[in-house]
C-alpha cells in the first residue's frame, strides 16, 4: 500500500514537471544545486547546522498543516502517519545525508525523530474570514484582493498598524510595506472559475491591463498612508519606501502574467507558484533583476496566448 | 437556430463525438439526453467554446456560435473563495437585472461569503448567474442537480417564461420526467452520436421501449453476475 501510494507521488511529481517545460526545469536545476550546495556547506559547521536543521523542520511543519489529503489518507490508510513519517523523511533525507557526511549524527537522529513528532500534529489551520466593511470599499471587480483581505485581514491590519504606528523607526514602514506587498502577491494565488474571467467582457489585452490597474491602485492605496508616515519622520530618506512601492508594483505586473501564463479555472498552479517565488527572490539579489523584467516580458505574452482561448470572443 | 454539422471531438486517442449533426431551433427548450460517458458534458462544452473542436462547426444565426450570445450553467459550479454571493452576481453586467427581485425566488443571503453556503445554494446562485446574463442562448448542464422540489418548479416555470420571452435553451438532465415535462425537443446522445431527436410527445411514447431496452440488457448482465 505504502510503495503504491510512493508510486503514485513519483507519479505527481513526474507529470508537474513535464507541465513546467523544459527550460524552466533547467532553471530550477541550477537554483536546486545552489540550494543543496548551500545546505551542504551550511552542514558542515555548528551552529548553522542547527539553524538549518530547525528551518528545515518549520517548513515540513508548514508543510504538514497545509497538506490537503490528509483526509483521503487518513480514510483510505490505517497506518497514515508512517505514510507521512515516510514522504517527509524522503523530503530531508538530503538534508539528513549531509549531516551524516559531517558527522552530526545526534542531529540528523534529532530530525528523524523530531519528523516523528510532526507526524501527531493533527490539526489544520482553518482561516476565518472576516467580512468586515472594509471590505466593501474594495470593488467587486478585485475579487482577488475582496478574497484575500478577508482571509488575512487580521495579520493586513497588524502588519499596517505596527507599520504606521511604529513609522519613527526607520526600518518599521519598508518592512511592513514588504510583508503586504508579499501579502498581496498571494492573492493571486488561485485560478478564478472561467465564468468570473468571462464576465468581463474584454479581450485578453485589455483584460490584462485591468487586472495591472487593479492591482497595482489598490497596493498603492494600502501603502500611501504608511509612505507619508515614513516622510513625516524620515524625509530625507524618501527613495526608499518610493523604490520598495515600485519594485513590488513590478512584482504585481509579472505576478498578474505569471497567473494567467499558468492559469487553469478553479486551481492554482505550482509551476506559478514556483515562479512568484523565483521572482520574489530575485529582487533581493541584485544580478538577478534583470530576470524578473526577462520573464514579465516572456509571460506577457504566454499570459495572452492561454487567455485567447477563453476570451477570443471578445477581440 | 444554432446548426451544428459533423462536430467531431476527442479528449487524447478517444473519441468522444464523432460527426455529430445537429439543429436546434430559437425560442425552444431542447433536451439533451445519454447514457453517463456519452459525450453530453463534452457537447455543451464545444457549443460554449470551452473545448476546442477538431473539426466540424456550430453556426448561431448563420454566424459562428461565441461566447457573448450563450450563458452556461455547469453541472458543479465552483466559485472563487472568499467572496460573497452579492459580489459573484456583481461581475455580471446587466443594470436591468434586480438581484434583490430576483432573490425572493431563491432565498439566498446573497452578504454571506459563498464558501458558507450548501451545495444547493451554490446550485441557486449559479443558476441566478446565468439569469443575470440574460443572454439568447442558454446552456443549463444537470440544473436540478441538488436542488429541493420547490426550487425545481420555480426554475421550470422560468425557464418556460424565458422560452416564450425569445430565449433558445439546451438542457441535460438524468431525471427524464423533468426534461420530457419541460422542453420542446428531446435529443438522445449514444457514443458520441445523435442517435434521434425526437418532439416531446413522440418522446413519451418511444420512451418506455428504449428504457425497457436499456434494463433488460442490465437485467441480463446482473443475472450473469450475482447469478
Amino acid at each position: 500500500m505504502l510503495v503504491n501510494l510512493l508510486n503514485i507521488r513519483f507519479k505527481q511529481a513526474y507529470r508537474e514537471i513535464l507541465k513546467i517545460g523544459l527550460f524552466r526545469i533547467a532553471v530550477l536545476l541550477g537554483l536546486a544545486i545552489m540550494v543543496f550546495f548551500f545546505l551542504f556547506m551550511q552542514a558542515s559547521q555548528l551552529p548553522n547546522a542547527s539553524y538549518a536543521s530547525i528551518a528545515i523542520l518549520l517548513l515540513i511543519v508548514v508543510l504538514h498543516i497545509k497538506r490537503g489529503d490528509r483526509l483521503f489518507l487518513r480514510i483510505n490508510f490505517n497506518s497514515y502517519k508512517w505514510v507521512y513519517f515516510v514522504e517527509y523523511t524522503l523530503v530531508t533525507f538530503p538534508f539528513l545525508i549531509f549531516l551524516m557526511i559531517h558527522s552530526y549524527w545526534y542531529l540528523a537522529l534529532s530530525m528523524v525523530f523530531a519528523l516523528g513528532i510532526i507526524v501527531q500534529l493533527d490539526f489544520k489551520i482553518n482561516r476565518i474570514s472576516y467580512n468586515t466593511r472594509i471590505q466593501r470599499w474594495i470593488p467587486s471587480q478585485c475579487f482577488e484582493w475582496k478574497s484575500g483581505a478577508r482571509s488575512s485581514f487580521i495579520l493586513i491590519v497588524c502588519v499596517w498598524l505596527i507599520g504606521l504606528l511604529l513609522s519613527f523607526f526607520v526600518g518599521s514602514v519598508p518592512i511592513s510595506m514588504m510583508v503586504l506587498g508579499v501579502i498581496s502577491l498571494n492573492f493571486l494565488e488561485n485560478g478564478e472559475p472561467y465564468q468570473m474571467l468571462v464576465a468581463y467582457e474584454k479581450a485578453p489585452n485589455k483584460f490584462l491591463l485591468l487586472k495591472i490597474r487593479q492591482q497595482v491602485v489598490l497596493l498603492s492605496i494600502v501603502c500611501a498612508p504608511l509612505l507619508l508616515s515614513f516622510l513625516v519622520f524620515h524625509y530625507q530618506l524618501w527613495y526608499i519606501p518610493l523604490l520598495i512601492l515600485l519594485v513590488f508594483c513590478v512584482l504585481q505586473v509579472y505576478a498578474t502574467f505569471v497567473k494567467y501564463s499558468f492559469y487553469e479555472p478553479n486551481s492554482s498552479s505550482p509551476a506559478a507558484q514556483l515562479l512568484l517565488g523565483v521572482g520574489i527572490v530575485s529582487f533581493m539579489v541584485p544580478v538577478l533583476v534583470p530576470l524578473v523584467f526577462l520573464l514579465t516580458f516572456r509571460f506577457y505574452f504566454k499570459a495572452k496566448q492561454n487567455l485567447n482561448f477563453y476570451l477570443n470572443d471578445y477581440h | 437556430m444554432i446548426t451544428i454539422e459533423n462536430l467531431c471531438l476527442s479528449y487524447g486517442k478517444i473519441k468522444v463525438i464523432e460527426s455529430l449533426d445537429l439543429t436546434i431551433l430559437e425560442n425552444t427548450i431542447n433536451g439533451v439526453v445519454g447514457l453517463n460517458g456519452s459525450g453530453k458534458t463534452t457537447l455543451l462544452n464545444a457549443i460554449y467554446g470551452l473545448k476546442s473542436v477538431e473539426s466540424g462547426t456550430i453556426r448561431w444565426q448563420g454566424e459562428k456560435v461565441t461566447k457573448k450570445v450563450i450563458s452556461y450553467l455547469v453541472t458543479e459550479p465552483f466559485f472563487y473563495s472568499n467572496i460573497t454571493g452579492n459580489e459573484y452576481l456583481s461581475l455580471f453586467k446587466n443594470s436591468s437585472f434586480d438581484t434583490n427581485k430576483w432573490n425572493e425566488l431563491f432565498h439566498l443571503p446573497l452578504n454571506q461569503i459563498i464558501d458558507e453556503y450548501s451545495t444547493g445554494m451554490k446550485k441557486k446562485l449559479a443558476v441566478l448567474s446565468v439569469l443575470k446574463q440574460d443572454k439568447p442562448i442558454m446552456i443549463l448542464d444537470e440544473p436540478f442537480n441538488g436542488l429541493d422540489i420547490e426550487t425545481c418548479r420555480i426554475i421550470r416555470s422560468v425557464l418556460l417564461r424565458l422560452k416564450e420571452k425569445g430565449k433558445t435553451i439546451i438542457i441535460t438532465s438524468h431525471i427524464i420526467e423533468t426534461l420530457t415535462n419541460l422542453c420542446d425537443y428531446i435529443h438522445f446522445l449514444e457514443g458520441g452520436k445523435i442517435l434521434f431527436s425526437k418532439e416531446k410527445n413522440e418522446f413519451e411514447e418511444f420512451e418506455k421501449e428504449l428504457f425497457q431496452n436499456l434494463e433488460n440488457k442490465s437485467a441480463q448482465l446482473i443475472m450473469e453476475l450475482l447469478g
